[in-house]
């Protein structure tokens, strides 16, 4: 009797028809880019989704108090815009519920292919089709591919001594246990970044007793969140251009951070200013604010934005750790000031593994290549979208794409309609691939490079956005707008066409 | 001592993390202290623990201002552990019965001005002026005094929690001794122009101030507690010999300061000195508690539970 969840040999796997566009993922990158497509005529498209919802991060980071640090009206797609948004900031229940409104209102369930896990993605020169096997033992093709599947995906956990010891109950912000009762529960969280200073709000009204464990104090700054007026729902639904007046006008807000955040200049001292400022308005305690004291420049990790994690940790219920964790123990948590700290629950609210030179499934390139040694040494891409080596093949979110200041959507356009025009290019033009040179690729990372030697990101400190090496693979060095520019054209010259 | 790796010692010093649970401290052994030496060594068990603690929070500071990602992480393990000895210690005048409830004991007034400083002006002072004075604190007294103790004490407890802590305070000095050396490397004209910068900051001159008379105020306390001076003085004699090895250790401005003053304290006949210090140190012990600002937050982190 054959065990039906163990994959199946290449040979026997199920082939499907061949497609024009093969997107990995279905979250906020995949249904975008497939919308797109669609909306410039191509309807030939399929999307692998490994879990059985669309959404990707915002599906898996539904942990209590989950939402966007970035306005709403900014951080959604200017081609999809939602009047009806509840909050200056939402949720991430609201943000799922955007993105799964958008499968609808754009019909693209008939694309998705659910529980579709991609173990392998591998360039048929001869064919010049990439196809994609599956968990499942069934292969997809197709003439392109994109990569959507998020850098933000797969959850982290901590390099710590002991922690397959720990006998209580752990949970990831990244797969939250929705069963978990806190009440009365002695609770310990490990991290203080983006997800954790969500939670700690949260765990502190439920929990007997919260002790939170940090090592570097993040930048913290007040989030400006607002419940939404009726008045302003109604005219953004009869009024839709007062809604993309706004969204203008927070990406342009947004911009203008990029003075602070990604270089060093008078306007990081005035962002730096306006964090202690907001530490001091709201903790008293000299020696907390301290431990809750940045040492290192704004903007070179990500910046936190929250009103309520600063009293959060004041109740009487929370306690701050800043001692090293020594190991986890059977019953919690040791810490070098000699004490074990116990727990029922830990939460681990340490983020993602980002992956900065390999790649979540094998992919192979022209004549078998890998692009997990290709990128041994740092990733590298062409305006983040293309690899050399890996015709066909389209990124979202790909190496020195990020922003630090504005929106990943507003970005993630730029590449999407990038992406169209590859795709429309091979069609229009019957290629068998669209492949980026060599040299094209080179000159472009040699000048990104460059460009992030000035930025923050490189002063000094360390953050996910960089490789142990200290190299950048992560964030692109300038602002969004001059990200779009260099995304509105597809110059040809710097790609190798071939005919069938 | 040779001039060691730091990151191969900041690997060790991972390695090598204990916690108080891996103390019995309800272990046989608590009735070997004499009637006789009980409320002397309650006092000193006080002072002891504050000087660990007074050590904790100068850490704290040079990890804020360490020149390197390492010397950074190692200061900041060193702030967490003097921490843990103090918490130790704690602990074991629990054992002795030496705790009132849960009450913290009351430092020294000397000790309290210390701590008032460093909770004031120790982030503002550069690396090397702490990552001197604190050798010479944990060789002089810590050493000093841990000696003392393990001399005169009986209880088997007290020998295992003080051989971790030796082996840990071992590691510290260790580091603070290359550091000393590192920063005596490079032009000496330079160093002094920015040393004697450095001495005219008021913020300095207050923790000189408070500096001065905790070492007397100590050394008359471990005198009262029946240490001999001498031995005191041994022990810093050692941070004179260990901490001018070497060429670089020997051109450290710093160690040259604070190896005069130790001469001036060992020197009882230096009158200039002690005359002045042992009135401020009777002057301080005047000063009424409550005149003195509330203990800073960081004090109340001190346990003497193995968990929480």
């Amino acid at each position: 009797m054959s065990n039906p969840s163990r994959p199946k040999t290449p040979g026997r796997r199920k082939r499907h028809p061949s497609a024009t566009v093969l997107i990995v993922g279905a979250g906020f990158a995949g249904l975008g880019t497939a919308i797109r497509l669609q909306q410039a005529g191509i309807r030939d498209i399929v999307i692998l989704e490994r879990a059985a919802d669309v959404g990707g991060t915002w599906r898996d980071n539904q942990y209590p108090g989950a939402a966007c640090d970035i306005p709403s009206n900014l951080y959604s797609y200017s081609f999809d815009q939602n009047p009806d948004w509840s909050r200056s900031f939402s949720g991430s229940t609201e943000i799922f519920e955007y993105i799964k409104a958008m499968v609808e209102r754009f019909d693209l369930a008939q694309y998705i292919r659910f529980n579709q896990n991609v173990t392998d993605l591998a360039y048929d020169d001869q064919h010049g089709l990439w196809r994609a096997s599956t968990e499942s033992g069934e292969q997809f093709s197709a003439r392109a591919a994109v990569m959507a599947h998020g850098p933000l995906s797969n959850p982290s956990y901590p390099d710590i001594a002991g922690i397959d010891r720990y006998q209580g109950h752990k949970i990831h912000s990244a797969a939250w246990d929705h069963d978990y009762d806190f009440r009365g529960k002695k609770v310990g969280v490990i991290g203080t970044g983006a997800s954790a200073i969500q939670i700690i709000p949260e765990l502190v009204k439920d929990a007997q007793k919260l002790t939170v464990f940090q090592r570097t104090p993040a930048w913290v700054m007040p989030r400006p969140d607002f419940e939404t007026p009726q008045w302003q729902k109604q005219l953004f639904r009869r009024l839709p251009a007062s809604q993309s007046a706004l969204r203008k006008g927070l990406y342009l807000a947004h911009e203008s951070m990029a003075l602070a955040v990604i270089w060093d200049s008078p306007v990081t001292r005035l962002a730096e200013r306006l964090g202690r400022w907001h530490l001091r308005h709201q903790v008293r305690d000299r020696w907390l604010r301290r431990q809750l004291t940045p040492d290192y420049r704004i903007g070179c990790k990500r910046i936190l934005v929250s009103n309520d994690y600063y009293p959060a940790l004041q109740q009487p219920n929370c306690k701050l750790i800043t001692w090293p964790i020594a190991r986890l123990c059977e019953n919690g948590i040791r810490t070098v000031e000699g004490i074990e700290h116990q727990f029922d629950c830990i939460v681990f609210a340490t983020g993602f593994d980002v992956s900065h030179s390999g790649t979540p499934f094998p992919v192979r390139g022209s004549g078998g290549r890998l692009l997990s040694e290709d990128w041994q040494r740092g990733a590298q891409a062409y305006k983040s979208v293309n690899v050399a080596g890996y015709p066909n093949l389209f990124l979202t979110f790909g190496p020195n794409s990020g922003p630090g200041h504005n929106s990943v959507l507003v970005y993630m356009e730029s590449q999407i309609d990038y992406i169209v025009r590859g795709v429309k290019t091979i069609l229009n033009r019957n290629l068998k691939s669209l492949a980026v040179r060599d040299s094209a690729q080179q000159a472009y990372n040699d000048g990104i490079q460059k460009r992030l030697a000035r930025t923050n990101w490189n002063s000094g400190c360390k953050s996910w956005y960089l490789t142990e090496d200290g190299f950048n693979a992560t964030m692109y060095p300038g602002f969004a707008s001059q990200y779009a520019r260099q995304m509105k054209e597809l110059d040809l010259r710097d790609y190798v066409l071939t005919p069938p | 001592m040779a001039k060691i790796d730091l990151d191969k010692m900041l690997a060790k010093v991972k390695a090598t993390q204990w916690s108080l649970a891996d103390i019995d401290w309800d272990a046989p052994g608590a009735d070997r202290i004499t009637d006789e030496q009980w409320p002397r060594l309650k006092e000193f068990m006080a002072d002891l623990m504050w000087i660990e603690h007074v050590g904790a929070r100068a850490f704290a500071a040079m990890a804020k201002k360490a020149p390197t990602d390492t010397l950074r992480e190692l200061y900041s393990y060193f702030h967490a552990e003097e921490q843990r000895h103090a918490n130790a210690e704690m602990a074991l005048m629990k054992r002795w019965g030496m705790l009132d409830g849960d009450e913290l004991p009351e430092p020294n007034i000397n000790l309290r001005l210390v701590i008032e400083w460093l909770d004031r002006y120790s982030d503002e002072m550069p690396v090397y002026v702490l990552g001197t004075v604190v050798p010479m604190l944990e060789i002089a007294l810590d050493g000093a005094l841990c000696k003392f103790l393990l001399d005169t004490v009986d209880d088997p407890v007290c020998h295992q929690a003080f051989e971790k802590i030796n082996d840990d305070e071992s590691r510290h000095l260790g580091v603070g001794f290359t550091v000393m050396e590192m920063q005596g490397h490079g032009a000496t004209y330079t160093r002094m122009v920015t040393m004697a910068a450095r001495l005219m900051d008021p913020r300095l001159i207050l923790g000189i101030a408070s500096y001065f008379p905790l070492l007397n105020k100590m050394r008359d306390n471990v005198v009262a507690m029946g240490l001999s001076e001498e031995k005191l003085y041994e022990c810093m004699g050692k941070f004179e010999k260990i901490g001018g090895r070497t060429e670089d250790g020997r051109r450290n401005p710093w160690f040259q300061i604070i190896k005069l003053h130790s001469r001036w304290v060992v020197n009882r006949d230096n009158r200039l000195y002690h005359t002045p210090v042992d009135a401020i140190v009777k002057v301080t012990s005047y000063i009424p508690r409550r005149a003195l600002p509330a203990v800073p937050s960081w004090v109340r982190e001190l346990t003497y539970r193995p968990t929480a």
